[in-house]
């Protein structure tokens, strides 16, 4: 909402400057978004007198004015047909600027030298009118300021209104805002309505068929107006207010819209069938094409304004073409009706169309103000298109009680006990005034509060205007504050009032809160500074992917769910699906990376996947953990060679996790994944439970998302991971005899792998093998092709005794027996 | 070796003095262990010029006895004493030799141990949550995958409602189904209601999380972001602890030398309603273009919780009372870190990662 300050102050006393009223609205909730100056584009340009006009000596179609312009009266060329000896118009004088960036000089046309401009609406910015030099008021002075003499200088507050103040989307509204903050008194316009000729319902029928949803219809009947521009005033305050000028009778109804709120249309009357108006829901194959050129198929429940022919206005939204005020209108039809919010709301997004008229509506107007917004155009348009407005308004009310001031209790106690601050019943009462509320005397309330607040109930009891505990006021709300339903609603405006900046800031008497993270929010903040204290950097993806990255990942839809969750309205196809796993976003971060040089990644993140569930049901949301690396796991350094990062480097970031969560039992399964390298893909168990998937990302895949050296990716179930996790685990006792070491090392075909050899280790090893740790592998040199070598550390003790050589000595030979006989090992 | 004032006697003494003599001549030369070994053994062992003289002292006449022994006794001690110091000067010049061969170029980098980082947001969230669990509260979560019913009409935003904005809103496909009311949770407040739906008062929580918006990215736009929610329900809960507790949080926040300034504003689910400012810090509350002139920042809403809202999870609203309040973390993080792009946070560009 544009506020003109110059507008504002014809129904209040500023006393403020405009920063000083601006502080003041914000801290009253309505908050001041810019305070702008307008006007000022006009540097340099005066008012000029022509004094004469003769032919220019050498083209017929310029002339050469002398124009008085407050001193010696100077020569200026023009080419306009209008000019006229006695005319006052605008002078562009040499060194100004125009707004189109022009710079105005001294200038020769012809062999005649120009001493300034002439100038046109179009070169004043003002319309698209170049057709003839503009005309001002002949009273004004020759060479006062353009600006100063249009009053086009002006200060303009940009508010913005939040949905529950549509009062204040008014200047009017914006008064007795200020009024009230500053204690003040607001004017309303003053205007003597002249009326003449037959009373207008001797032409004009108005009929209601939806009463609930247009409670009430005010038609007024102008005729004889001529349509033309609107006078000077009137398009400067429409401009300052962000609205563009189109004709007088246009613009004096957006101008009373701008002005008391209350949104009005202008019929072509000649064009109404029967001066009849309908207000009533579409009927079938209805259509209506709106001002905006558009022809709408229209919805059962859109409200229409109906002549006996059919629609010729969307209700409060917008006006027919069929019944347009149009150069040739004589006569007009004005309406100024109430509308009932939801319906304007619903019809509006229906056609998503959205005007000044829907917005006021849908927010909620003042169903008291129709009859005044409508004599308040009459006799604008009286004054500015000419014209007889006809006796009487039509005023059809078909739901008086919306008319009716709404009644409220207020409880002052319980106000003040919920703002946090202490009030007294005659404060309350005075605050409440300052908005135009009348206020009853204090009463005491009823044995509960259900029976003050509620309807009907038995009248409170009247206290002679005691204060104290427990008083009530009886509020009388004014119908231009829709927003005011309940007494908690006056709770917010005493707070309000009586600024935020001045309640006491508290905290909480909090009783028996204590607040801690559960063991599951504490295990995932663990979790994640376990990936960091691993080297990874935590990343945040988009939890919308395309789609094809499901054919891409899994195109045999064996894994990832057949119908992923799908957007209605996606922003792209890009982003249309939720995404069921952490990959895409995980592999997007990791070529994001490479694109700009930056080979090396090594990724987590923690977040939700969506997988639908059965008919109707919400979507499962697993919180997952996703990890990435690829390129180099360390750098070539001074001291050490590089380290790829592969499938171990990922696998050692999944053992330390477990470690670091005391998860008892961490291990990984041979298993097949579509987006994965066939030999180098496992699921991870924990404690047996499946938790996840860890590998090789499939040639394939990466080839398709041009990642030529490949990646390592793992996804694991966060509440699978704390399921497994163990925070303290009991006391484990530690050996106070002296442990055996022996180094073994054997010999077995490449097939066998390690998990084989060390089950067998440990299986034949007894109680007494306490740690089996493989460090070393070899191939080659004087083992035969397609066999390897594995070098096991083993630690043997006992807890109640120094164990003997010996004994060691029997299970080392047990274990060589044992994977000689499971596995055909040899010792090397 | 041997006191000065000895000195003389001894050089004089018929069986000691050539011995000294010679000894002083070869001490001299002496400079490592192995020369001084040989000293050893040519003087004090078994065989030795000082050994050999302390075992003839018996065969002396009774008169020299006496002096020879106290001169051969004392040359002897002095020896050994002299010989165990200059062998403890060889061995400290030896070990300073082997230090300084040893010296490293420490400006050579460290052997490096991989460590990760954070994403700010995360990070945000979580000093977020210590400033209210700190307050009482504990951490709550709900779906991202909402229902109409928790997002918007249990918080008070009907279908007509001019707050409830439908094109802001993304909708979700549930496969299976024609359901129509499914959709992403436009801001955290759904949890809210889900919490007070399945918990009697009093309530503390907070709740972090994404939420979704129909919004085409730009600088300070994003389809996907943080929110953190708050909610507070108890007996005798007022404006004023609002207040308190948001100042409280916005100081620890960013820091106790900010203003915080409360104005009235709207939102459906609470009443009065509120929006809170800090002092800008770029300009100190002057003006500038980070706070478009007005020395304040905006960095939540908030407000009583609306009766209507209460009358949804079947709270009594004359029993209770509570408040509401919700902040965006990529807004606290732009204006607390710098950040100019909210984009910026989900291009996962590791040379921003690295940096927090
Ligand atoms: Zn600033």
């Amino acid at each position: 909402m544009r506020v003109p300050l110059k507008w504002l102050s014809e129904y209040v006393d500023l006393s403020l400057d405009p920063g000083e009223l601006a502080e003041l609205l914000t801290a009253s909730g309505t908050s001041v978004e810019g305070v702008e100056k307008v006007g000022g584009e006009w540097r340099g340009c005066v008012v000029g007198r022509i004094l004469e006009v003769s032919p220019h000596p050498s083209a017929d179609r310029l002339s050469v004015c002398r124009v008085d312009v407050g001193g010696a009266a100077r020569d200026i060329v023009c080419g306009a047909p209008n000019v006229r000896p006695g005319m006052v118009s605008p002078v562009a004088l040499p060194g100004s600027k125009l707004p189109d960036g022009r710079n105005i000089g001294e200038a020769e046309i012809r062999g005649v030298v120009s001493s300034g401009m002439l100038l046109s609406e179009r070169e004043l910015g003002i319309s698209d009118d170049a057709a003839g030099i503009m005309e001002l008021d002949e009273a004004l002075q020759p060479g006062m300021d353009l600006a100063e003499a249009l009053e086009a200088e002006d200060t303009v507050l940009v508010l913005e209104i939040t949905p529950n103040r549509p009062d204040c989307l008014s200047v009017l509204g914006v008064a007795r805002e200020v009024a009230a903050l500053t204690g003040r008194r607001v004017r309303r316009p003053r205007f003597e309505l002249l009326e003449e000729g037959e009373p207008a319902a001797s032409e004009v029928k108005v009929e209601i068929l939806e009463a609930d949803r247009c409670p009430r219809y005010v038609a007024r009947l102008i005729e004889g107006v001529s349509i033309g521009p609107s006078p000077w005033w009137l398009r400067n305050r429409l401009r300052a207010a962000g609205m563009r000028p189109i004709n007088n009778v246009v613009d004096v109804t957006n101008y009373v819209m701008l002005e008391l709120g209350q949104p009005l249309h202008a019929f072509d009357f000649h064009l109404l069938r029967d001066g009849h108006i309908i207000v009533r829901c579409r009927r079938d194959g209805e259509r209506l094409t709106t001002l905006d050129g558009v022809e709408r198929d229209l919805h059962p429940d859109d409200l229409l304004i109906c002549d006996p022919g059919g629609p010729v206005a969307l209700a409060g939204v917008m006006g027919g073409e069929n019944t347009e005020v149009n150069p040739g209108t004589v006569k007009v039809l004005l309406e100024s009706a109430h509308f009932s919010a939801p319906g304007i709301m619903l019809t509006s997004r229906r056609h998503d169309l959205s005007s000044e008229a829907s917005y006021r509506f849908e927010r909620g107007v003042d169903p008291a103000g129709c009859l005044f917004a409508a004599d308040r155009a009459a006799f604008l348009i009286r004054e500015t298109a000419g014209g007889r407005v006809r006796r009487g308004a039509v005023d059809v009310v078909a739901k008086p009680e919306v008319l009716l001031p709404r009644e409220l209790s207020l409880r002052v106690e319980r106000a003040a006990r919920l703002i946090g601050i202490t009030l007294s019943a005659s404060e309350a009462r005075g605050m409440l005034e300052s908005l135009e509320m009348e206020v009853s005397p204090a009463v005491m309330g009823g044995e509960s509060p259900a029976d003050v607040v509620g309807e009907g109930s038995a009248p409170p009891r009247v206290v002679a205007g005691g204060e104290g505990d427990g008083e009530v006021l009886r509020v009388k709300v004014p119908t231009f504050r829709p927003d005011l339903e309940r007494e908690i609603d006056l709770v917010e405006e005493l707070a309000r009032v009586y600024g935020y900046h001045r309640i006491p800031a508290t905290l909480p008497r909090t009783s028996n809160n204590v607040g801690f993270l559960t063991r599951e929010q504490g295990l995932r903040r663990e979790i994640a500074r376990v990936m960091v204290g691993c080297g990874l950097h935590e990343a945040i993806t988009w939890a919308f992917i395309p789609s094809w990255w499901m054919d891409l990942l899994d195109p045999g839809g064996k894994l990832l769910p057949e119908r992923p969750l799908r957007l209605r309205n996606p922003l792209s196809e890009e982003a249309s699906v939720m995404r069921p796993t952490l990959i895409p976003g995980l592999l997007e971060a990791a070529r994001f990376n490479i694109n700009r040089r930056i080979p090396d990644v090594h990724i987590f993140e923690m977040g939700r996947v969506f997988l639908p569930l059965g008919e109707g049901d919400l979507p499962h949301e697993p919180l997952l953990l996703g990890c990435l690396v690829c390129g180099r796991w360390v750098p070539k350094g001074w001291d050490q060679e590089a380290v790829e990062a592969d499938f171990f480097v990922l696998k050692g970031i999944l053992e330390t996790l477990a470690r670091a969560l005391h998860v008892e039992d961490c291990s990984l399964r041979r298993e097949e994944y579509p987006f994965l390298h066939p030999g180098r893909s496992a699921k991870v168990l924990l404690n047996g439970e499946e938790a996840g998937f860890l590998g090789t990302l499939h040639p394939r895949v990466a080839e398709a998302l041009d990642l030529p050296g490949g990646a390592e990716i793992m996804e694991l179930d966060v509440c699978t991971l704390v399921k497994a996790a163990r925070e303290v685990p009991p006391y484990r006792e530690i050996p106070r005899f002296p442990a055996v070491n022996v180094d073994l090392a054997v010999v077995v075909r490449e097939e066998v792998e390690a998990w084989e050899v060390e089950g067998v280790i440990r299986e034949a090893g007894g109680e007494l093998l306490r740690e089996v740790r493989l460090f070393d592998l070899y191939r080659g040199g004087q083992l035969a092709e397609g066999e390897k070598s594995l070098a096991y550390n083993l630690v043997f003790y006992a807890l109640d005794r120094t164990l003997r050589d010996e004994e060691a000595r029997r299970a080392v030979e047990g274990i060589v027996r044992a994977l000689g006989e499971k596995l055909g090992a040899r010792l090397r | 070796m041997i006191p000065e004032e000895l000195e003389e006697e001894m050089l004089s003494h018929p069986g000691l003095g050539a011995v000294y003599r010679k000894l002083k001549e070869e001490l001299a030369g002496a400079d490592d262990t192995r020369s001084l070994e040989e000293i050893r053994v040519a003087y004090l062992g078994r065989k030795g010029a000082i050994t050999s003289v302390l075992q003839g002292i018996k065969e002396l006449p009774p008169e020299e006895r006496r002096s020879t022994g106290r001169l051969a006794n004392l040359l002897k001690q002095g020896l050994e004493e002299e010989l165990a110091s200059r062998l403890e000067g060889i061995r400290q010049r030896e070990l300073e030799e082997s230090l300084r061969r040893e010296r490293l170029d420490i400006s050579l980098p460290g052997r490096r141990v991989p460590y990760g980082t954070r994403h700010l947001l995360s990070s945000i969230i979580e000093e977020i949550e210590d400033i209210f669990i700190g307050l009482g509260y504990r951490v709550a979560e709900g779906p991202e995958v909402e229902l109409d019913y928790y997002n918007f009409e249990a918080l008070n935003t009907p279908d007509w409602h001019p707050s409830k904005s439908l094109q802001d809103t993304f909708y979700v496909e549930i496969p299976g189904s024609g359901r129509r009311d499914v959709l992403l949770r436009t801001h955290t407040s759904p949890v809210q209601i889900r919490v007070m739906e399945s918990t009697p008062p009093p309530v503390y929580i907070i709740a972090p999380g994404k939420a979704y918006r129909h919004d085409v990215p730009d600088a300070t736009h994003s389809p996907m972001f943080h929110q953190v929610e708050g909610l507070a329900v108890d007996e005798g809960i007022s404006l004023g602890d609002l207040k308190g507790t948001l100042e409280t949080f916005a100081k620890r926040m960013f820091g106790e030398d900010r203003k915080v300034r409360f104005r009235p504003h709207f939102f459906p689910f609470t009443e009065p309603s509120a929006e809170v400012d800090v002092s800008c810090n770029m300009c100190g509350g002057a003006g500038c273009r980070v706070c478009k002139g007005t020395g304040w920042l905006e960095i939540l809403g908030a407000g009583m919780v609306d009766p209507n809202v209460f009358a949804y999870v079947g709270y009594d609203p004359e029993k209770w009372s509570g408040f509401a309040f919700g902040m965006g973390v990529e807004r606290i993080a732009l204006l607390k870190y710098g950040v100019p792009d909210i984009r910026f946070f989900f291009d996962n560009d590791l040379r921003l990662l690295r940096q927090y």
